[in-house]
């Protein structure tokens, strides 16, 4: 992995020869000249730079001393609940359970960005002037801030002045707070100019020392980030952020032993892991679409293992499993599979799409029976025979090539594994102490949980809404219209409420819903309605001729839709769906109303519960703001990429 | 011989030939206003039939309800046997056998040339993937742009754009092609290389259709020209009798508005 990509020596030779031009160097303007320009061009300008500076310099010195200098303070509050921030009470015996998915996590991402050869580049002055930037921020605050009150290094609280008690008529610390002066301030702060001075003449120094050959050097944008990481688990190493550790659920104050220190090792483990899993993708793996999608295939099933199996380790029956389970999974995916296959056999005609509607009208009927008691059988396969008979309906269009065929009797097997797979461990209990229905998830992973299953879950539903809208069936119009107006009328708490309190009341007996499963299914149905209509605005803008030209050469309807009308309007939907996709991870936070302790419902009600921490409202909801807005910006920098990305040859 | 002798040997040679496609008095309305009003035509096997005439004849109009893309609402229309009527079964056929090419091209935005030939022999044909790919390279050869399959439609020329659409179209390898206006929205130097493609492909004997405005095609190529105007067709006639002796007023009047 070579840092500097474009060689030096041949732009130097280029230039000795007179041959191509290069592109010229920025124009350098001088500082003095730009600010004129750009800041003082005229009165008007002068006034409102001098206003607006002013505003931005009193804002951020403010929220400033808010943020670190405040005297009730505690960053502790956050740093020491870590734990509970992130997985709430999963219990503390267990905990390798989650330190193993999150390796599961980090394996996956090292090996995908390895086997996509992604090669995203940075320019060096970017960072450079961005190091600049961090670094004097950091003085600026350093010197703005105005802790400047003495605290006893013991135990932390405020010094006072020596005043005559009222009562016992001693002298008691009962008087103002003690100050320290100004300087003396900044002089105990002399490790963050050290550090913003670091930064700011350190990256200062590399752009004069590097003169013009800095514009032609790039870094991997993928190693940059890298290395972030790992500095932030070195700091695990040096920094004992967090001088209380959870013990079996219990805030513990214990000398010595921070969060810091306890999460160092497997944090380690972790930045070791993506990287060995990085160089295996990278060098030791093909970068085939077949891999590619092996890939895909593991992401989505990664939230399944993880969370029903890793972390919720079900207490399996296992002569259930053998006798029942195992069996009818494999009649369905083999028999199944075999008509499946059947189905898709070119030139079948009419016996085809009479065997599909037979499977389905077989399905209805075991829905029927199941309905009316008239004979038993397990949910799993009254299931199973109506996705039978869906795949059998689709069958048509995945006539012809053998690859073809294949790849469809697999996507069954695949329906098959995943159904059945959920459907046993969802009603199997977990062997965890104090873990009983879905309790085992909460804090920032329950956020999580709710963000990546009701995206999974939303998109394609609402991908069929709006195709069901946009329909030429009336019936599909209507239900579609309604769903959709209905479901962007009425809040989110609204539908939360509905789904976590009505809904268990409707459920026949026997049948439950937990709090997270009817969380999901609210946050699902409401978001795939503004999907629906993000995507409708895409199909819209699919043009007609591209209709005509898939009619043209014999596409069928469905294939019309799904490979031609379907990825152009995706593409086009894709910064609406990214704001949705967002908007969905924030609102997510919602589910505090129905009792369910997600990250911030712990960042404002759990942590002020804790003795330690009664006054400590703001540092917890900072942080989560701070996460909350790291992902969210993430995903809309993905989004600008992809935009670029798939925008190649569309215009 | 006379140009009327000319036609009707022509006629008695194309006589022996199958009928690829009958138009019987093809009725076609857009709300009031009648666009086709019994347009009644037969194209036979390996003819080449070019349609002229003014802007809002019809022309496009009826070309687009050959292959169904508009519904025509009295009359029939046969292609190579086959009614086209609201049967899906007899539509999709109907499609798979007859190629059109577009005046906007029509391309697929997000596939690249290559995937833009192969998707409906893959789709539809249901071809092996290879065997798709290699007769993609084989037409891309015949158009002319051999190395241009990797790429998206976006970073063609017009011309490039528009013969990679005809090698879509014989993708599918079809028995009739019908071309609307394949040529208009080109730039003048690149009208050249898409009819040239044209001409080779009406040498090598396909039935073709064609909807256009260069009379110097419709001259050097043409089987038979059909002549229509306010959704009739007014005359028809071998090139020859067409551009030296046309026998009606309004075929007159066209020719010599254009020539």
């Amino acid at each position: 992995m070579s840092l500097i990509e474009t060689p030096i020596d041949a732009t130097a030779a280029l230039e000795a020869d007179g041959g191509p031009a290069l592109p010229p160097a920025d124009p350098a303007v001088p500082p003095g000249q730009w600010i004129k320009q750009n800041l003082f061009s005229t009165a008007g300008s002068s006034v409102l730079s001098v206003v607006f500076a002013a505003v931005a310099f009193f804002t951020y010195w403010g929220l400033i001393n808010f943020a670190f200098h405040n005297p009730s303070r505690k960053w502790d509050a956050v740093w020491s609940n870590m734990r509970l921030l992130m997985t709430q009470s999963y219990p503390v015996s267990q905990y390798v359970r989650v330190w193993f998915s999150l390796g599961i996590i980090m394996a996956l991402v090292g090996l995908t960005v390895g086997v996509m050869r992604s090669n995203a580049k940075m320019r060096l002055t970017s960072i450079l002037t961005k190091l600049m930037a961090v670094g004097g921020v950091t003085i600026v605050t350093a010197l703005l801030i105005n802790n400047n009150i003495q605290t006893d290094p013991e135990t932390g609280e405020f010094l006072r002045a020596l005043k005559i008690s009222p009562r016992s008529g001693e002298l008691e610390p009962i008087g103002d707070v003690l100050r320290i002066g100004y300087g003396e301030a900044l002089a105990g702060r002399w490790w963050v100019f050290l550090v913003g001075g670091i930064l700011l003449f350190g990256a200062l120094a590399a752009w004069v020392a590097l003169g013009d050959r800095r514009r032609f050097i790039f870094l991997p944008f993928l190693g940059v980030l890298y290395g972030l990481f790992g500095l932030a688990v070195l700091s695990l190493w040096v920094i004992p952020y967090g001088h209380y550790i959870q013990i079996e659920g219990v805030s513990t104050p214990t000398k010595g032993v921070t969060v810091a220190r306890s999460t160092q090792g497997p944090w380690t483990v972790m930045f070791l892991l993506l990287g060995i899993a990085w160089l295996i993708g990278r060098y030791g793996l093909p970068s085939t679409s077949s891999l590619k999608a092996l890939m895909f295939g593991l992401w989505f099933l990664s939230p399944y293992v993880i969370i029903f199996v890793v972390l919720r380790d079900p207490a399996l029956d296992w002569s259930h499993v053998w006798s029942t389970d195992v069996p009818m999974f494999a009649a369905f995916a083999l028999l199944g599979g075999a008509m499946i296959w059947f189905l898709t056999k070119p030139g079948l005609g009419e016996i085809g799409r009479v065997i599909a509607a037979l499977l389905i009208a077989l399905a209805a009927f075991h829905w029927l029976a199941g309905f009316f008691g008239w004979y038993p059988m397990l949910q799993k396969a009254r299931l199973s025979f109506l996705v039978l008979g869906l795949f059998g309906l689709a069958a048509p269009n995945f006539a012809g090539d053998k690859a073809v065929r294949r790849g469809f009797v697999l996507m069954w097997v695949g329906a098959m594994v995943v159904m059945h797979y959920l459907i046993t461990m969802v009603n199997t209990p977990s062997t965890l102490e104090n873990v009983q229905s879905d309790s085992f998830i909460g804090g920032f992973l329950m956020t999580l949980t709710l963000t990546v299953f009701g995206l999974a879950l939303s998109f394609p539903i609402g991908v069929i809404f709006a195709l069901a809208r946009t329909s030429k069936l009336p019936i599909f119009r209507l239900l579609s219209t309604l769903f959709i107006e209905v479901s962007r009328g009425i809040p989110l708490i609204t539908v939360l409420f509905f789904f976590a309190t009505i809904i268990p009341l409707f459920l026949p007996e026997g049948m439950e819903i937990t709090k997270l499963a009817a969380a999901i299914l609210a946050l699902v149905l409401f978001s795939a309605a503004y999907v629906a209509e993000n995507i409708r605005g895409g199909l819209q803008s699919v043009r007609r001729g591209q209709f005509e030209a898939a009619d043209a050469v014999g596409l069928s309807t469905a294939q019309r839709i799904g490979l031609i009308v379907l990825p152009q309007a995706l593409r086009v939907s894709i910064p609406p769906l990214v704001g949705q996709a967002i908007a969905t991870y924030k609102e997510t936070s919602l589910i505090a109303i129905i009792g369910l302790f997600d990250f911030l419902l712990i960042a404002d009600a759990v942590i002020l519960g804790q003795v330690d921490f009664r006054q400590s409202r703001f540092e917890p909801l900072l942080f989560v703001s701070l996460v909350y807005w790291i992902g969210a910006y993430a995903m809309s920098r993905y989004s600008r990429s992809l935009e670029t990305r798939l925008g190649v040859g569309t215009r | 011989m006379s140009n009327t002798d000319a036609t009707l040997a022509l006629n008695d040679e194309l006589a022996s030939r199958n009928d690829m496609i009958i138009s019987d008095s093809v009725d076609k309305w857009y709300g009031d206003f009648q666009a086709l009003k019994g347009v009644s035509a037969t194209i036979k096997e390996r003819e080449v039939v070019v349609v002229l005439g003014p802007s809002g004849s019809g022309k496009s109009t009826w070309i687009r309800c050959i292959n169904r893309l508009e519904q025509h609402q009295g009359g029939r229309i046969l292609v190579d046997g086959v009614e086209l009527t609201n049967d899906t079964r007899n539509i999709e056929k109907i499609r798979s056998e007859v190629g059109m090419v577009f005046q906007g091209f029509n391309l697929f935005p997000h596939l690249t040339v290559r995937d833009n030939i192969t998707l409906a022999p893959i789709w539809v044909r249901k071809k092996p993937r290879g065997e798709a790919e290699e007769l993609a390279a084989e037409l891309l050869e015949r158009v002319g742009i051999p190395e241009q399959a990797d790429k998206f439609p976006g970073t063609l020329s017009g011309g490039q754009q528009q013969r990679v659409a005809i090698a879509r179209a014989l993708a599918m390898e079809p028995r009739i092609m019908l071309f609307d206006e394949p040529t208009s929205a080109l730039d003048p130097e690149m009208i050249k290389e898409v009819l040239d493609v044209m001409k080779e492909l009406a040498r090598s004997g396909m039935t073709m259709m064609v909807v256009t405005h260069e009379m110097g095609f419709a001259r050097e190529v043409a089987d038979r020209i059909i002549f229509m105007e306010s959704g009739e067709i007014v005359e028809v006639g071998s090139p020859e009798h067409f551009f030296t002796n046309p026998t009606e007023d309004r075929t007159k009047l066209f020719l010599s508005q254009i020539l």
